[in-house]
């Protein structure tokens, strides 16, 4: 009897000793905590950190796609997952666009996904000394880096909501800055870009981390400027301010070349599955009006015989419908998973230099245009030389060169032609901006 | 009997009050044994009928009494065993057996962690479940299957009809926004995971990329792989009230499991089967398609094919082709128990194999189990639980996506013109209308989670003190619950979405490893005090401590080598870790204090420190307060009357709810660019300083018994308050987050639950049992410290919940031109259920009906089905208030209104006809060994009523987790179930 009481009195004692009070407590498990890089900040974390914006540039990238191309009338968007692309993006009947759908917050919280994570670093790199592991050209330098990547982050935004402004000054998050209307953003966005340009300029020979794919050619501080500068320019033209585009273009890799119209800087994707892949591309062999981008068709019809930009679509051997429209094309401006998306190209920066020059040097821009032309396998522009005109093929220019790369719906609410755009389905709207996402708070 | 406890004790309060001297003439001496342990039974109340002359039995069981003169009639009565009376004619020792009462099991409830108290002490409303309710009238698919009905309290939603389950149970309305909503489950002491764990389809799927990032792969809980034959008794605290003891994890409840273990005797042997078969309880069927109506809708080239396809017959109802099958159920189960004084076993196994109503889906389980108590003296008894489960459920693709791949999606782009079926080469034709031809994923994709998982739990139970008047018992106990689950989901080549040429990713292998680990340790100590007042007190004191670890690897493989599925032999590899460990402390005591079962009362706190919170080092404390009054044991009261129980009882408790794992941690996600590694926030923001939730719950209720027990009714109110709510708020986007972990809001929960329990009819051959259960449920939130925000659909358009202060914590919202309206709230608005049990002769029929009335959900199958033109009313009316359009064409621009359904039905839950063969018929066979045979055939929503327009609206597209349910996309559909069971007793 007495040896059971000792076993159980020590088997209580072996329970009461492993059961002591203390408890662990553990960090993240899981992932790599945002506190952990506040001090130490090593080269191969910097790495890490840049690779991060590289992806989060890329996130719902295809939404915000979509959302200039069909309110731009360039395609429709079927989806048999999704009825909202047909509906409230066109406007159907009584229908308005939300502002707390995932056409304005999915794009809208991932752009600035990205600029929260520029911001960060640039935190981690003012509050700590570095000297140890970087050279103050190569902290200089990843600023300029970053603060182009902010510019051009929150202009894809204020391309959305337009005239509804974005908040600019976001880099505290406790104490967000206030929403700038059109032309203060913008302003705001050319200031910061501005910024970033002159720390590239002072930035020495090399980036402390590598880039990817999409960026060869733009991988140092010198070149990586020149990209700073095409953007400028684009935010310029945004402003209308000719002379200003016309500098930035100076200074960007603008080439008056027709041979070399796909120079730029690109997004690119590839199949590993951390990665995204190009949200854009549908096979056309199995195509269905369950997941389709079909063309507008005055996309085929407006155009003049013989353009080779048409190859960006493929005729259907049926046509393609849903919610009352339909088409016989399909967009095929990427034609694989891991084709890649321009972020900007030469071929915009030509046609942003014939449209500063419009007004400033006609026969520049027509000369420009005619660039363009000759390398769609047009002839040389023969139409009136006025402003309005040359408005016109400028405008005719950039839809197809751009097609479905996000332009058109912008270039045509530049020019407050958004009437013009066609009207395929009784009761539609064409909208003007999105509204800001309801948890703005706004 | 309970008259006989009250006559019994006032005939003791008589004693106490009055104490009159006894002349002596014979002094009758005995022991009151238990019949099946041999054990001693203490305390047992010795009365000499027609007298106050009583005594109670030692801690021996010994007792020795007085009597004038012989012959006298003695009464023996002891909570939980028959009453007994003994005409004693000579004087000699007496040894009286006790038999444990049938409902022995039903008269104890649970209120300390190592402790019971008899049901009409009990200052809550526990439930509790027995074997006979559980599994008695039909064989359930899964444990938590078996609940519904059950009990009032108990919200039970099937997520889909998918074989193996996917079960959430909610207690007492909204316990959490978006934290744990799930009741802790505890078997024989050992903390039992019910994880979902998914299995990574949304590489597919792309299901959480439409603007809904929550888990849409609709895994099994795990609750399911538990075996319901093996259960004796299920109790179920349903709040903070009765749980608090439970502490930190307890806020939603605690469903307390205990296994069937052996009783010394003779060795039991019992035998069953049940086959048969499941169905689809309801198909939608086909648009009615004419001419006109193709061309209109699919045109030219459509209409040509539907002509041809009506006139050579050959048109297919593909819904039926792929739902229509009746599923072949197998269900086996062989046990024994037995044992001696010193050593007892129960020992079972049980195969359960079962086919889905869509071919290749299936559920596959095998359970064994070894239940051991052993008392090697009389003052320490040890015990052992174990179980061992294999499980294995193809589960087919369903549910929500976003790339037409799952089979519910692709029907919905089907025609019946449509040619799918594969050629005499087995080779499938590419659907003309989708991206994923149905046939195809149901025949060549897979989607298995197998299971192997040990259960073992054992305890020791040594009394280390005993006198007349106090004793003081040690109680050990451990529990460990090991798993290992594999999750593989197989998407070849050859699919249509995967070929290459259609721009596929060439196959996907995905493949999972998840290694849980809970194990448990405590250690109690309990001390009884008798005092001669009639006071009885009982202390507890305790400590506890819980470790969980999980471990989930996911490996997707895409770009498939040949026919290869392992995961290297592919183009690309990605792989995925997620681990979560918890450590949890507790120490707790508490004190009962008994007055002659008059009042009740119980005081008890629990100290809580978790890994889990902000500051790991922070000690919680839950306290709880409860006062039972049983009414009828006063003076006052008659003990001739019709009453024989009259209880008021009150109980407070407070339990808390962890923060969701991570939530403390603002945190990158690794990810790539082209071969680029970086690291990117993922726009959740946590706060270090998050706290547990605090439930506080109080209730008021009574329990009134009469008639002899034939009628008993129960009601219970209470009031639940959550503080220190942990919400996902929204956050400004432009801040680089979208959603922020904060303790930021309150919400109440107000109840009422009411149970009759009645015998109607009771004849010497018939007897008809009728319980029926009421509750009702309303919550609010109380306090929002956060702008409301939206959450758990697919925006506001299509409906949507909305957490907003002042509004039902379930409400849902839609977008309307005006701005937000509520269309509806997805909490019913009340649930009944009625259970009847008929017995005439050896004839029993049960029958088991369940009413939910209310609760809107969002319905976006039908909206699926107009977009694509095929569903089954699309050229009816109805939907449109001005019958202008046809529904098919109305419903997709209407606003969230016209999505929101009342999701209401009454079903036939469960229906039972048994025929029992006794062993007077049974004598000449086999010698007279077989006991009892029981005959029967059963069903599971046999019949079914709802008016809503889609398959079930038991429903949901994102699991069980949240509160949330009730979002409808194309689910797996639910289903019936016809079983012929006979079971044989040896």
């Amino acid at each position: 009897m007495k040896t059971y009481i000792n076993k159980i009195l020590l088997l209580s004692l072996v329970i009461v000793s492993i059961t002591s009070c203390e408890v662990q407590e553990f960090s993240d498990l899981n992932n790599a905590e945002v506190d952990a890089f506040e001090n130490n900040l090593n080269r191969g974390d910097l790495q890490d950190l840049v690779g991060g914006i590289l992806y989060s540039s890329r996130l719902r990238l295809g939404t915000y796609f979509d959302d200039t191309g069909v309110l731009g009338r360039e395609y429709y968007r079927f989806s048999a997952s999704d009825p909202r692309f047909t509906s409230d993006m066109l406007g159907k009947e009584d229908l308005t666009l939300d502002n707390n759908t995932f056409y304005i917050t999915a794009p809208w919280g991932s752009r600035y996904r990205t600029v929260k994570n520029a911001n960060l670093i640039l935190g981690f790199l003012e509050g700590q000394d570095l000297s140890a592991q970087f050279t103050e050209q190569e902290i200089t330098a990843t600023k300029g880096f970053l603060k182009t990547f902010i510019g051009y982050e929150l202009l894809l935004n204020l391309n959305l909501t337009y005239q509804n402004g974005i908040r600019v000054d976001v880099a505290d998050e406790n104490n967000l800055g206030p929403f700038l209307s059109y032309d203060a953003s913008l302003s705001e966005i050319r200031t910061i870009l501005e910024d970033g340009a002159s720390d590239l300029e002072s930035g020495g020979s090399d980036f402390p981390f590598i880039l990817s794919n999409g960026f060869n050619g733009f991988e140092s501080p010198s070149s990586f400027l020149k990209f700073n500068k095409a953007i400028s320019a684009r935010v310029a033209a945004y402003q209308g301010d000719d002379s200003g585009t016309l500098a930035f273009l100076e200074d960007s890799f603008l080439n008056l070349s027709g041979e070399d119209l796909d120079t730029g800087v690109y997004y690119n994707f590839s199949l590993d599955p951390k990665d995204i892949v190009n949200p854009l591309f549908v096979s056309i062999d199995g195509i269905t009006s369950a997941n389709s981008r079909v063309a507008q068709s005055s996309f085929v019809t407006d155009a003049e015989s013989g353009d080779n930009r048409l190859g960006k679509v493929v005729e259907l051997d049926a046509p393609l419908s849903q919610d009352g429209l339909s088409g016989n094309y399909a967009v095929f401006r990427y034609t694989s998973l891991i084709d890649n998306i321009p972020i900007i190209r030469n071929e915009e920066l030509i046609l942003l230099y014939a449209e500063a020059n419009i007004t400033l040097n006609p026969d520049e821009a027509v000369n420009a245009l005619n660039i363009i032309r000759e390398s769609a396998n047009l002839n040389p522009y023969t139409g009136p030389t006025d402003s309005e005109s040359l408005i016109d093929e400028m405008l005719k220019q950039r839809r197809y060169s751009l097609y479905a790369e996000g332009h058109r719906w912008i270039d045509v609410r530049r020019y407050n032609r958004l009437d013009e755009l066609p009207i395929d389905r009784e009761g539609d709207d064409v909208f003007t901006q999105f509204p800001i996402p309801l948890t703005e708070n706004q | 009997m309970r008259h006989n406890q009250l006559s019994s004790i006032n005939l003791m309060l008589f004693l106490f009050i009055f104490p009159v001297a006894v002349f002596a003439q014979e002094t009758l001496t005995g022991k009151t044994i238990n019949e099946s342990t041999g054990e001693a039974v203490p305390f047992v109340n010795v009365i000499q009928k027609g007298t106050s002359n009583g005594t109670t039995s030692d801690l021996d069981g010994n007792f020795s009494l007085s009597v004038e003169s012989l012959p006298a009639t003695l009464v023996f009565s002891y909570i939980g065993y028959e009453t007994q009376e003994r005409v004693v004619t000579q004087n000699s020792p007496i040894n009286v057996s006790f038999v444990e009462a049938a409902a022995a099991l039903d008269e104890v409830v649970v209120t300390g962690l190592a402790t019971s108290i008899k049901r009409t002490n009990s200052a809550n409303a526990v439930a509790s479940i027995s074997a006979e309710e559980l599994i008695g009238t039909t064989p359930p698919p899964t444990l938590d299957g078996a609940f519904y009905g059950k009990f009032a309290g108990a919200v039970v939603n099937a997520n889909s009809g998918a074989p193996g389950g996917g079960l959430s149970i909610k207690l007492r309305g909204a316990t959490s926004i978006q934290g744990n909503t799930q009741p802790l489950y505890i078997i024989d002491g050992v903390y039992v995971d019910n994880s979902s764990i998914a299995a990574g389809l949304n590489t597919v799927s792309a299901a959480a990329s439409g603007g809904s990032a929550s888990n849409q792969d609709n895994p099994t809980n795990r609750i399911a792989d538990i075996n319901p034959e093996d259960i004796a008794n299920i109790e179920i605290l349903k709040g903070a009230s009765a749980a608090a003891i439970y502490g930190s994890g307890a806020a939603a409840g605690v469903v307390i499991i205990t296994t069937k273990r052996g009783k010394a005797g003779e060795t039991k042997f019992r035998f069953s089967q049940s086959m048969g078969w499941t169905e689809a309880i309801n198909l939608l069927g086909v648009r009615d398609y004419t001419e006109q109506r193709v061309l209109d809708s699919f045109g030219e080239a459509d209409r040509a094919a539907y002509v041809a396809a009506r006139d050579a017959g050959t048109l297919v109802d593909y819904e039926d082709e792929i739902y229509g099958e009746k599923g072949l159920i197998n269900i086996t189960n062989f046990s024994m128990s037995g044992g001696s004084e010193k050593t007892r076993f129960f020992a079972g196994v049980t195969y359960n194999d079962e086919d889905g109503i869509v071919k290749n889906t299936g559920y596959e389980k095998t359970s064994l189990r070894l239940n051991l108590d052993h008392t090697p003296t009389d003052f320490l008894k040890l015990s052992l639980s174990s179980n061992f489960i294999n499980s294995s459920s193809d589960r087919g693709f369903f549910n929500n996506d976003n790339s037409g791949a799952t089979i519910g999606i692709a029907l919905t782009a089907t025609r019946p013109w449509d040619a799918l079926f594969p050629n005499e080469n087995g080779i499938y034709p590419d659907h003309p209308n989708n991206t994923s031809n149905p046939l195809q994923t149901r025949d060549l994709v897979k989607n298995n989670e197998t299971v192997n998982r040990i259960i073992m739990g054992g305890s020791a139970n040594l009394d280390i003190y005993k006198a007349d008047n106090s004793n003081l018992e040690l109680i050990l106990r451990g529990g460990l619950d090991y798993y290992g689950q594999k999750t593989r989901a197989l998407f070849p080549k050859a699919l249509q979405g995967q070929k290459l040429i259609n721009g596929g990713l060439n196959g996907v292998s995905v493949q999972g490893d998840t290694q849980n680990k809970n194990y448990n340790l405590s250690g109690f100590l309990v001390h009884n005090y008798f005092t001669d007042s009639n006071i009885n007190f009982r202390t507890q004191l305790g400590i506890t401590r819980e470790y969980f670890d999980q471990n989930t690897e996911l490996i997707t493989a895409t770009g498939l080598v040949a026919s290869e599925t392992n995961v290297d032999q592919a183009a690309n590899t990605g792989s995925d870790q997620t681990r979560l460990l918890q450590e949890n402390s507790g120490i707790f005591a508490q004190e009962e204090v008994n007055y002659k079962d008059m009042f009740i009362a119980t005081l008890g706190v629990r100290g809580d420190k978790s890994s889990n919170n902000g500051d790991a080092t922070e000690l919680f404390y839950y306290p709880k307060a409860s006062l039972a009054v049983n009414l009828n044991e006063f003076e006052f009261w008659n003990s001739n009357s019709i009453w024989n129980q009259f209880k008021l009882r009150v109980a407070y408790g407070e339990a808390g709810n962890f923060p969701p794992f991570g939530a403390l941690f603002t945190s990158y996600d690794a990810f790539s660019t082209d071969g680029v590694l970086g690291i990117s926030l993922v726009g959740i923001r946590g706060d270090a300083n998050l706290k547990s939730e605090r439930q506080k719950e109080l209730e008021f209720g009574t329990d009134v018994n009469f008639l002899n027990g034939r009628i008993g009714l129960s009601a219970t109110y209470y009031v639940k308050t959550v503080d220190d709510l942990i919400l996902l708020a929204d956050l400004e986007p432009s801040t680089g987050f979208t959603r922020q972990y904060v303790n930021a809001g309150s919400l109440e929960n107000k109840g009422i639950e009411l149970s009759l329990d009645t015998r109607p009819i009771v004849t010497e051959d018939f007897q008809w049992d009728l319980g029926i259960n009421f509750f009702k449920n309303k919550s609010k939130i109380t306090e929002l410290r956060v702008p409301p925000f939206n959450l758990g659909a697919f925006g506001a358009g299509l409906g949507s919940f909305r957490i907003e202060e002042g509004k039902s914590a379930t409400q849902i919202i839609g977008s309307f031109p005006e701005g937000l309206r509520v269309v509806g709230d997805a909490e019913p608005d009340f649930q009944m259920a009625f259970n009847n049990n008929l017995e005439y002769k050896n004839f029993q029929f049960t029958m088991l009906w369940q009413w939910k009335q209310g609760g809107e959900n969002v319905n976006l199958t039908t909206l699926l089905t107009d977009l694509n033109q095929t569903s089954h009313d699309f050229d009816d009316f109805g939907a449109d208030p001005d019958g202008e359009l046809p529904n098919g064409q109305f419903r997709p621009g209407a606003n969230a209104s016209v999505h929101t359904e009342d999701a209401s039905y009454v079903r036939l839950r469960e229906v039972g006809l048994y025929y029992t063969i006794q062993s007077e018929t049974l004598e000449a066979i086999l010698n007279g060994s077989i006991n009892s045979i029981k005959l029967g055939f059963s069903g599971t929503n046999l019949i079914n009523i709802f008016d809503y327009n889609s398959y079930d609206p038991e429903v949901s597209n994102f699991g069980g987790g949240s509160i949330f349910t009730g979002v409808d996309v194309l689910p797996f559909p639910s289903s019936k179930r016809f079983l012929f069971n006979l079971s044989v007793n040896f």
